[in-house]
């Protein structure tokens, strides 16, 4: 053998020649937001923290969450949700639970009791929070965070505003409102209960006083229906109702109530006036299916014995001795054009009478804005604010919540204290690290490889059985299982978020791409730009760019 | 979670000169690695030849020795007996060819090396054509699929060769697809263990062969596994059958409209291959209750 010419034998090997060159264009690993980071209310980072639960590490996976909203627990019960609608999965199954696996995560931090870090540094500048709900909360939490001092005002005399005082404890049990608010308020906050700021005067003054002023003063107002005799003693304001103590709440209302509103207010009311063993009807000018209630709400409804009347308007309401005969007809509702926009013309000929005892009309609350006048614009029905950090006309005043949005999402004013905490110490703060939110297009299901993603329906969380339900105001919607939780996880896409599967490396045909501890890299002498890596990837999290260096 | 592993050994090299995408080379990274360093390659015209490369580069860390097309199995045969002949019994002969060298032009030596029951691993690279060439169609070029020298679409069904060589009691008989590389590197382990001949036939859907895109190759494969137009199988002693993909979850036609050379079919000739496609899987359902 030894006397055969060497060059009979091949002893070189491939990997002298470079495929790289072939090339036009390059596999890039980059993380791009998901449909439900993009929709969410406070900028969740959904799929990191999804991905967390997955991976089992529920502590860093509250961390993430935190990052943007302080109450997990809170947000996971009462959340609109618009990141499910954005979920990739509904085309493939369905939409993830990602409210369910958010309570999941919210009630195990609040039973291991993790608290909040301290702030890293102490700064001197000073920020008068007004308003003690989510968007006031949100910011306080966010300022502390960074270091920043915080005064908190809050008119009533706990803490939590809408949560508080509008959300009924069948949906928001008070010891996770209480455990999730503290939390807050262990940061070193100074507190201010009872401590209405009255008027402009009064605003003023703490403009003078502090750095900043960050003003979440919600929409007290109730809206009044037209038609509607609101001095009667039959008619009741839904915000005081929900509010008001069981016993209070019995004492004040007839055997048959009216509710008038197809908001979660108004399906509040209902439900609440439920359990007080009273009969329910609800009229609302929309027709059904275009109820601005969330549809799980309306179901539990359902099933709780409330009545709708849909479609309908109230005429008038003429009482007596105790009794109320309200005139209605029904509308044609047609959805406009603008967002939230309608028309309802009555229908000629479909008048109607019911008899009821108490009538509770919950459309809707405004802002009190009369007393900021003279140091505010307060010409619209809103505080009106410029760009994403809640600047409004006055240098040095903040304002988010409902007092500065028509949304009307404890979400969205939890999103709106966060960013103007941002902006107040963008402001403040010389060299803050203020992270501004990615310009990445969104990761679209077209880049989803779904083979990696076996067809596997919800976890649902289970519900009260109805007849319990009606005799206590515990909660309705039941926690996942642990081992329903982990499922649920797995079943998030992870759109744009590499979770390290290694598919694309056992998919490249020209072995030119390496396996790092947190993540790989592309051996640019051989790839030859085929694509497989991005179209093998279970997670859109790869995508190819142009590459004509080579 | 891994939707994927195998053993990655280093054993099949970059470089190589196979196009951007092809499934083949991918197939051949993880069969190297299954394989292991104690084996002989022999390889014949085809593209696995060119993926291995000329003289005197080559993409394996193992020897090959490049022989002529006819004679695939042959030259294996030989060469494991030389092996044993000079005590090297445990040292796996790995043979690579195409279909054309397998299904037409080598099928008289594989049939004769089944026949003998040579201690070989003879893998079929299935791209159902002499795409090596530009296209021309072999007889396991499917029906009504058009290349270079069938323009209007074969007319003649696809060789079943896996019924052949069942048929020669040989001891296994595996097909493996791309999109399936844990149970493609599972396979040519269980198979390197077996005594006798053993012959995994790999379906590769050939990018410009096929009229596919450059990043489709592991789709249309696994479309191909999906659709039961080319099953996931497995055939001890010519007799025992068993399947190893899910059951047949899709109709042909995502499989079909994704490649050219399918383009030109009319309604009835789908109609008629997807009556083909469910024949055969219930004859393989059967076959594996036997």
């Amino acid at each position: 053998m030894n006397s055969q010419p060497s060059t009979l034998w091949t002893h070189l090997s491939s990997e002298t020649n470079h495929t790289g060159t072939w090339r036009s264009a390059l596999p890039l690993y980059q993380n791009q937001p998901s449909p439900c980071h993009g929709a969410c209310p406070v900028g969740g980072s959904i799929a990191t923290w999804i991905k967390q639960v997955k991976d089992g590490d529920h502590y860093e996976a509250w961390l993430t969450l935190v990052d943007n909203n302080p109450f997990p627990a809170i947000a996971g019960r009462i959340c609109h949700h618009p990141c499910e609608t954005a979920c990739n999965r509904a085309e493939h199954d369905e939409t993830v639970g990602i409210c369910s696996l958010e309570r999941f995560v919210g009630d195990l931090a609040l039973r291991e009791g993790w608290s909040f870090p301290s702030p890293d540094v102490e700064l001197s500048q000073s920020v008068a929070v007004i308003g003690g709900g989510p968007a006031g909360l949100s910011a306080a939490y966010q300022l502390r965070r960074q270091g920043l001092q915080v005064t908190l005002f809050e008119a009533r005399e706990a803490l939590g505003g809408l949560m508080r005082y509008g959300i009924p404890s069948y949906r928001l049990s008070p010891d996770i409102l209480d455990g999730e608010v503290a939390r807050i308020t262990a940061m070193g906050i100074d507190l201010r209960l009872n401590a209405e700021v009255m008027d402009e005067k009064a605003l003023t003054a703490l403009h003078k006083d502090f750095d900043a002023v960050f003003l979440a003063t919600g929409a007290s107002l109730p809206k009044e229906l037209p038609g509607l005799d609101y001095s009667q003693s039959f008619v009741l304001d839904s915000a005081a109702f929900l509010a008001d103590e069981p016993e209070a709440q019995s004492s004040q209302t007839g055997e048959h109530i009216l509710v008038i509103g197809g908001g979660s207010a108004a399906l509040d009311v209902a439900r609440t006036a439920r359990r007080l063993g009273r009969k329910v009807t609800v009229l609302t000018l929309e027709s059904e299916g275009h109820l601005p209630a969330q549809q799980v709400e309306l179901d539990e409804a359902s099933e709780e014995g409330i009545e709708f009347i849909t479609g309908a308007m109230m005429q008038s309401a003429v009482g007596k001795d105790g009794s109320v005969t309200v005139h209605a007809t029904k509308v044609d509702f047609q959805i406009g054009n603008a967002p939230g926009g309608f028309t309802a013309a009555p229908v000629a000929g479909s008048e109607f009478t019911i008899e009821v005892n108490t009538i509770i009309p919950a459309i809707g609350q405004d802002a009190d804005l009369a007393r900021w006048n003279g140091i505010l614009n307060t010409s619209g029905p809103v505080i009106n604010i410029s760009g994403a950090h809640g600047k409004t006309s006055q240098p040095g005043i903040f304002a988010g919540g409902d007092v500065a949005s028509m949304s009307r999402f404890v979400t969205q004013a939890i999103g709106m204290g966060k960013e103007a905490a941002l902006g107040i110490v963008a402001t403040l703060v010389d060299d803050a690290d203020v992270v501004a939110p990615s310009q990445e297009p969104e990761v679209l299901l077209d880049r989803i490889n779904t083979a990696y993603h076996v067809n596997h329906g919800r976890n649902t969380q289970g519900l009260a059985e109805v007849a319990s339900r009606l005799e206590t105001f515990d909660e309705v919607q039941q926690p996942l299982a642990p081992a329903q939780a982990q499922s649920e996880a797995e079943r998030c896409f992870s759109c744009g978020t590499c979770t390290l599967c290694d598919n694309c490396f056992y998919y490249c045909p020209d072995v030119a791409i390496i396996k790092l501890e947190d993540g790989y890299e592309i051996k640019t002498d051989y790839c030859k730009g085929c694509g497989l890596c991005v179209a093998e990837c279970p997670t859109g999290s790869i995508h190819m760019q142009e590459d004509i260096a080579s | 979670m891994k939707d994927i592993e195998y053993n990655e050994a280093g054993q099949f090299c970059s470089g190589h000169n196979a196009c951007a995408g092809c499934a083949e080379a991918l197939s051949m990274r993880v069969i190297l690695n299954a394989v292991g360093k104690n084996t002989v390659g022999v390889v014949v015209p085809s593209c696995v030849a060119i993926i291995v490369g000329a003289h005197p580069r080559s993409s394996a860390k193992i020897p090959f020795i490049h022989g002529l097309l006819e004679s695939a199995a042959a030259m294996a045969s030989g060469v494991k007996r030389g092996l044993v002949s000079q005590g090297k019994d445990d040292t796996t002969v790995l043979c690579l060819a195409g279909d054309g060298g397998t299904y037409d032009i080598g099928l008289q030596a594989l049939s004769s090396a089944a026949e003998r029951n040579e201690d070989i691993l003879y893998v079929c690279f299935d791209n159902e054509g002499y795409m090596n060439t530009g296209g021309q169609t072999s007889s396991s070029t499917p029906l009504a699929a058009s290349t270079g020298s069938s323009p209007l679409g074969k007319t003649t069904r696809k060789k079943n060769l896996v019924e052949i060589l069942a048929a020669h009691r040989i001891p296994y008989i595996a097909t493996a697809s791309p999109s399936h590389l844990s149970d493609l590197s599972e396979k040519v382990t269980k198979a390197k263990a077996i005594r006798g001949m053993k012959v995994i036939i790999v379906v590769i859907p050939c990018l410009p062969g096929w009229g596919i895109a450059d990043d489709a190759a592991v789709k249309v494969s696994r479309l191909a596994v999906e659709s039961g137009v080319f099953p996931l199988i497995e055939v001890e002693d010519g007799l025992r059958y068993s399947i190893n993909s899910a059951d047949k979850t899709k109709p042909i036609d995502e499989y079909l409209d994704l490649q050219k050379r399918y383009r030109h079919i009319s309604d009835s000739e789908r109609v008629e291959l997807q009556q083909d496609v469910d024949d055969s899987w219930d004859r393989l359902v059967a076959r594996t209750k036997m």
